[in-house]
C-alpha cells in the first residue's frame, strides 16, 4: 500500500516549491516603482478600456499609442484584438470615459444661481397637474431658433476625453465604425471590487471553519482545511503573479469569482476525505492516526482525482474552445482545481497528521512530568 | 414514500420541461412576459453605468432621496423608448442602470448623468446672436435664471398643424406669470431653456404667453423633440449625481461570447459523459441519465426565477455540473468499493448511497454556505454567480439522491445488468446476490 503520509515531507517541499516563488512574485507587487507581480486590470486600478474598429483598415499600435501621448495619456498600451476576419484596436488608459464633458470654452463665469435645488420640495414631475388642459389652439407659440443642433447619432463618443480622443483617432485612422466595448471604471468602484474581494474570501473561510468544526467536532479538521485553501489563492495569485511579471497576463474583475470557486472545490475535496477519516476512526479504532489517514486518502484517491477530471475536461474546453474574455478567469479555475486537489490529498490530510501527532506528543510529555512531579 | 417518489420524480421532470422548452407565460406577471432565459449584458451587449448621489453640506442622501433619483432616472430612461432597461438601486447611495442593446451610447450618457438642473434663462438682445444649442451660455452673459425646471407642471410631445413635432409645456402658477411678464415685455428676443449650464433650446418668442401654456416649434426630429420634452418633464433630480462606473459592450461581442460558451460547454459535457461511461460503465450511463435531468431542471429554473445568465453564471453552471457529477462519482466509488468488499450488487448499491451521503452533505452545505455569504455581499456579477451555484447544488443533491438511486436500484433488480463489466470491476470482485426472487437471476448468480 503506497504511503503517502509517510512521505508528506517530500509534498510538502513540492508544495513550498510553488508557494514560495510565488509568494516572492506576489511581493513585487508592492515594490513602488516597478512595475512587478500582480498585473490588475481596470476594474481594481481604476481605468478605461475602450476596443474599437477602424472602417479603413487596422492602424498600427505604434500610431496609436503616439496619438495617445499626444492626448496627454502616455500611460496606455494598446494591443490589437482579433475576433474571426476583423481585428480591434484595444486601448488601456488611465479612466479617462467617466471625466465630466468638459466643455471646449470655460463655463459663464457669472453663476450666481448657484444654489442647490430645493432639497425638501416634491418633485414636480412626481405631482399629476391639475392646472393642465392643454388647448394646443388657444395657446400661442414660441418658435425656435432654426439653428439645427448637432444630434449625436453617433456610436463614437464625442463628449469628454474619451470624446477628444475618439476625434484625434478618426482624424489619423479614418472613422470608427463600431464599438465593441468600453469600460470605465472610477476610484470608488475599484476600491470597492477589492474590498469587497478580500471581505467575501475572509467571511467565506470563516462559514468553512465553523461549519467544518460543527461537523467534523474537530477544529482541527476545520483549520487545516483553511490552511489548503490559502495553500491554494497562494498557488493561484503566485502564478499569476509569475505569469504577469513575465507575460502581462492580467487579473480581471471575474478573478474573484475564479477564486471563489477554486476555494469551494478545494473545501470540497477536503471534506470529502475528512469523511472518510471520521468514519475510518470509528471502524478500525486503536490504529495509530497516520494509518488510518493514509488508509482514507487512499480510498477516497479514485473519487478526488475522478472528479477532478471530469472538471478539468469541461475547464479545457472551455479554455480552448471559450474566447479570449474568460481565458485567464478559466486560467485561474484551472490552476486552482489542480492545486486543490493536490493540497487536500497531500497537504490537509498531512498536517492533520502532524498536529495530531504534536498534541500526542505534548499529552504524553505532560504525563511524564505530571509523574514525575508527582 | 419509497412508491410515491418515482411518480415524483418524474412529475418534476415533466414540468421543468414544460418550463425548459415551451413558451409559457411566466405565472403571477402583469403584464404577462413569457417566460425566456435571460442574457446578461456581457452576453447581448448593451451598457452599464453607475451613479453615486453627492450628499450637500445640508442634505445627506436619505433613502427617499434615492429612491426619488432612481424613478426620475427610471423616467428618463424609459422615455426614450429603449427596450427593457433596469435602473436599480445599490447600496445607500448608487443608482445603477442597465440597459441592453444600446448603440448610441453619448446620448444614453447625457440623458442619465446629467444633473437636470433645468433653467428658463432671458437672452438680452446683445447676445441673441451668440447663444447656441448644445453650448454653454455666452461668456459675459447674465446666467441668473427667470425661473427653474420645477416651475414645469407638465410637458408632452405635440404636432403643428403641419405635423412638425414641436414641445408643449404647462407652467405653474408663479411660473406662468413671470413668464407672462417676461414675453409681454420681449417679443422678438430669445430666452433660452438651460441644462446643467449647457443649451438645450433658445427659442424666439414670438407673442406674449398668459396662462403659463407655451409651445415650442422648431426643426425638431422626433427623436430631439422627446429628448427635450423628456428634459422638460424629468428635468431636476434632487441631488447631484455622478457617474463612478461604465460599461459598454456591443451586442457582436456579446453574441460571440455567448456562441463560444455553448460550443465550449458542449463539447466539455460531451467528454464528460464519455468518461463517465467509459470509466464507469452503467452507473455512469445512469449518471448521464441524471445529468440531463439536472440541465433540465435547472433551464427551468433559469427561466421561471428568472435568472440572469452572465458570463460569471456560465461558469457556475460549470461548477455545479462538476459538483453534480462528483455527487454521483461519490456513490459509485463507494459502491464499488462495497462490491470489491465482497457485498452484492444491490446491497453494494445502497450502501453506496448511504455511506456516500454523509460526504456529499457536509461539502454541499459547506458550498451552500459560502454561496449565501457571497449571494449577500457580493457585487452584482458575484450575485449572479452565487445564484446558480446554489440553485445548482440543491439540484445536484435531488438528483443524485432521487433519480440516480432510484434508476440505480431499478437497473440492479434486472437481470441483464448484473455483469462485472457493466460496473467496472474484475470478475472475481462481482457477487451477486442470492436474489430473493425470481429463479433466473439465479443462475447468473450461480457464477460465483
Amino acid at each position: 500500500m503506497f504511503d503517502i503520509i509517510g512521505r508528506r515531507r517530500w509534498f510538502y517541499i513540492f508544495s513550498l516549491l510553488v508557494t514560495v516563488p510565488g509568494l516572492i512574485a506576489i511581493l513585487l507587487t508592492f515594490l513602488p516603482g516597478a512595475r512587478l507581480g500582480l498585473q490588475f486590470s481596470v476594474d481594481y486600478t481604476g481605468g478605461t478600456i475602450w476596443e474599437v474598429h477602424f472602417a479603413q483598415g487596422t492602424p498600427a499600435t505604434a500610431d496609436v499609442r503616439d496619438v495617445l501621448v499626444e492626448q496627454g495619456l502616455p500611460d496606455s498600451s494598446v494591443a490589437i484584438s482579433t475576433a474571426g476576419e476583423r481585428q480591434y484596436v484595444l486601448i488601456r488608459t488611465e479612466e479617462i470615459g467617466l471625466q465630466e464633458q468638459a466643455p471646449p470654452t470655460p463655463p459663464p463665469s457669472a453663476s450666481p444661481s448657484g444654489s442647490p435645488v430645493p432639497s425638501g420640495s416634491p418633485d414636480p414631475s412626481a405631482s399629476p397637474a391639475a392646472s393642465a388642459s392643454p388647448s394646443p389652439s388657444a395657446s400661442p407659440g414660441a418658435s425656435a431658433s432654426p439653428e439645427p443642433s448637432p444630434s449625436p447619432g453617433s456610436i463614437v463618443p464625442t463628449e469628454g476625453e474619451l470624446g477628444a480622443l475618439a476625434s484625434a483617432l478618426q482624424e489619423r485612422f479614418g472613422p470608427i465604425d463600431e464599438v465593441r466595448q468600453e469600460s470605465s471604471v472610477g476610484p470608488v468602484i475599484s476600491q470597492e471590487v477589492i474590498t469587497g474581494a478580500i471581505l467575501l474570501i475572509v467571511l467565506g473561510s470563516l462559514g468553512i471553519l465553523l461549519w467544518m468544526t460543527f461537523r467534523f467536532g474537530d477544529f482541527r479538521m476545520g483549520a487545516v482545511a483553511i490552511a489548503a485553501l490559502i495553500h491554494d489563492v497562494i498557488v493561484v495569485l503566485g502564478i499569476f503573479a509569475i505569469l504577469g511579471t513575465l507575460f502581462g497576463l492580467q487579473i480581471d474583475a471575474l478573478f474573484v469569482t475564479a477564486m471563489l470557486t477554486v476555494i469551494g472545490f478545494s473545501v470540497h475535496d477536503t471534506i470529502v476525505v475528512f469523511d472518510r477519516v471520521r468514519e475510518n476512526r470509528i471502524r478500525h479504532a486503536g490504529e495509530p492516526f497516520a494509518a488510518i489517514v493514509n488508509h482514507s486518502l487512499l480510498q477516497t484517491l479514485g473519487r478526488s482525482v475522478n472528479t477532478s477530471l471530469v472538471v478539468l475536461i469541461t475547464l479545457a474546453s472551455l479554455l480552448l474552445f471559450g474566447g479570449d474574455a474568460i481565458r485567464s478567469f478559466i486560467f485561474a479555475l484551472l490552476i486552482g482545481i489542480v492545486s486543490g486537489t493536490y493540497s487536500s490529498i497531500f497537504n490537509a490530510s498531512a498536517l492533520l497528521v502532524d498536529w495530531h501527532e504534536w498534541s500526542e506528543r505534548r499529552r504524553q510529555q505532560a504525563f511524564v512530568q505530571s509523574r514525575a512531579g508527582g | 414514500m419509497r412508491r410515491i417518489l418515482p411518480f415524483l420524480i418524474v412529475a418534476v421532470g415533466l414540468l421543468a420541461l414544460a418550463f425548459a422548452v415551451l413558451p409559457i407565460d411566466r405565472p403571477f406577471s402583469d403584464p404577462p412576459r413569457a417566460m425566456d432565459t435571460r442574457l446578461g449584458l456581457d452576453l447581448r451587449g448593451g451598457l452599464r453605468g453607475e451613479y453615486q448621489v453627492i450628499a450637500t453640506d445640508d442634505q445627506p442622501v436619505t433613502a427617499e432621496i434615492l429612491a426619488t433619483t432612481r424613478s426620475i432616472i427610471e423616467q428618463r430612461v424609459n422615455a426614450t423608448g429603449l427596450s427593457e432597461p433596469i435602473v436599480q438601486t445599490q447600496g445607500t447611495n448608487r443608482i445603477s442602470v442597465e440597459i441592453p442593446g444600446v448603440e448610441n451610447v453619448d446620448q444614453v450618457r447625457d440623458l442619465i448623468g446629467s444633473t437636470g438642473r433645468l433653467d428658463f434663462v432671458p437672452v438680452p438682445a446683445d447676445f441673441s446672436q451668440s447663444v447656441t444649442d448644445g453650448a454653454p451660455l455666452p461668456a459675459g452673459m447674465d446666467a441668473t435664471p427667470l425661473f427653474s425646471g420645477d416651475e414645469i407642471s407638465v410637458a408632452q410631445p405635440a404636432f403643428s398643424e403641419l405635423g412638425a413635432p414641436e414641445v408643449q409645456f404647462t407652467l405653474q402658477e408663479n411660473g406662468a406669470r413671470l413668464f407672462e411678464d417676461y414675453t409681454r415685455a420681449n417679443v422678438g428676443q430669445r430666452f433660452a431653456i438651460v441644462l446643467d449650464e449647457v443649451v438645450v433650446s433658445a427659442p424666439v418668442v414670438e407673442t406674449a404667453i398668459p396662462g403659463g401654456q407655451a409651445r415650442i416649434s422648431g426643426n425638431f426630429t422626433v427623436e430631439e423633440m422627446n429628448n427635450l420634452v423628456t428634459v422638460l418633464k424629468y428635468g431636476a433630480l434632487p441631488l447631484e449625481i455622478n457617474e463612478v462606473g461604465f460599461s459598454q459592450v456591443s451586442a457582436t461581442l456579446g453574441q460571440s461570447f455567448l456562441e463560444q460558451s455553448l460550443v465550449a460547454g458542449a463539447i466539455g459535457l460531451a467528454l464528460v459523459c464519455l468518461f463517465m461511461l467509459l470509466h464507469y460503465r452503467l452507473p455512469g450511463a445512469v449518471a448521464i441519465v441524471a445529468l440531463i435531468y439536472y440541465g433540465i431542471v435547472m433551464l427551468a429554473l433559469f427561466r421561471f426565477i428568472p435568472v440572469t445568465l452572465t458570463l460569471a453564471g456560465v461558469a457556475a453552471a460549470v461548477l455545479s455540473i462538476g459538483m453534480a457529477v462528483d455527487a454521483n462519482v461519490l456513490i459509485f466509488e463507494r459502491t464499488k468499493e462495497e462490491l470489491r468488499a465482497g457485498k452484492t450488487v444491490s446491497s453494494a448499491v445502497e450502501a453506496g448511497f448511504n455511506r456516500a451521503w454523509t460526504s456529499i452533505f457536509d461539502a454541499n452545505v459547506s458550498s451552500l454556505i459560502t454561496g449565501a455569504i457571497l449571494y449577500y455581499f457580493g457585487s452584482p456579477i458575484i450575485k449572479g454567480f452565487a445564484l446558480v451555484l446554489i440553485l445548482g447544488v440543491i439540484v445536484s443533491m435531488f438528483t443524485a439522491l432521487t433519480l440516480s438511486r432510484e434508476i440505480l436500484r431499478w437497473v440492479v433488480r434486472q437481470p441483464w445488468s448484473r455483469r462485472a463489466v457493466f460496473f467496472g470491476v474484475r470478475e472475481d470482485e462481482f457477487t451477486i446476490a442470492a436474489p430473493p426472487l425470481r429463479g433466473r437471476s439465479r443462475e447468473a448468480g450461480a457464477r460465483v
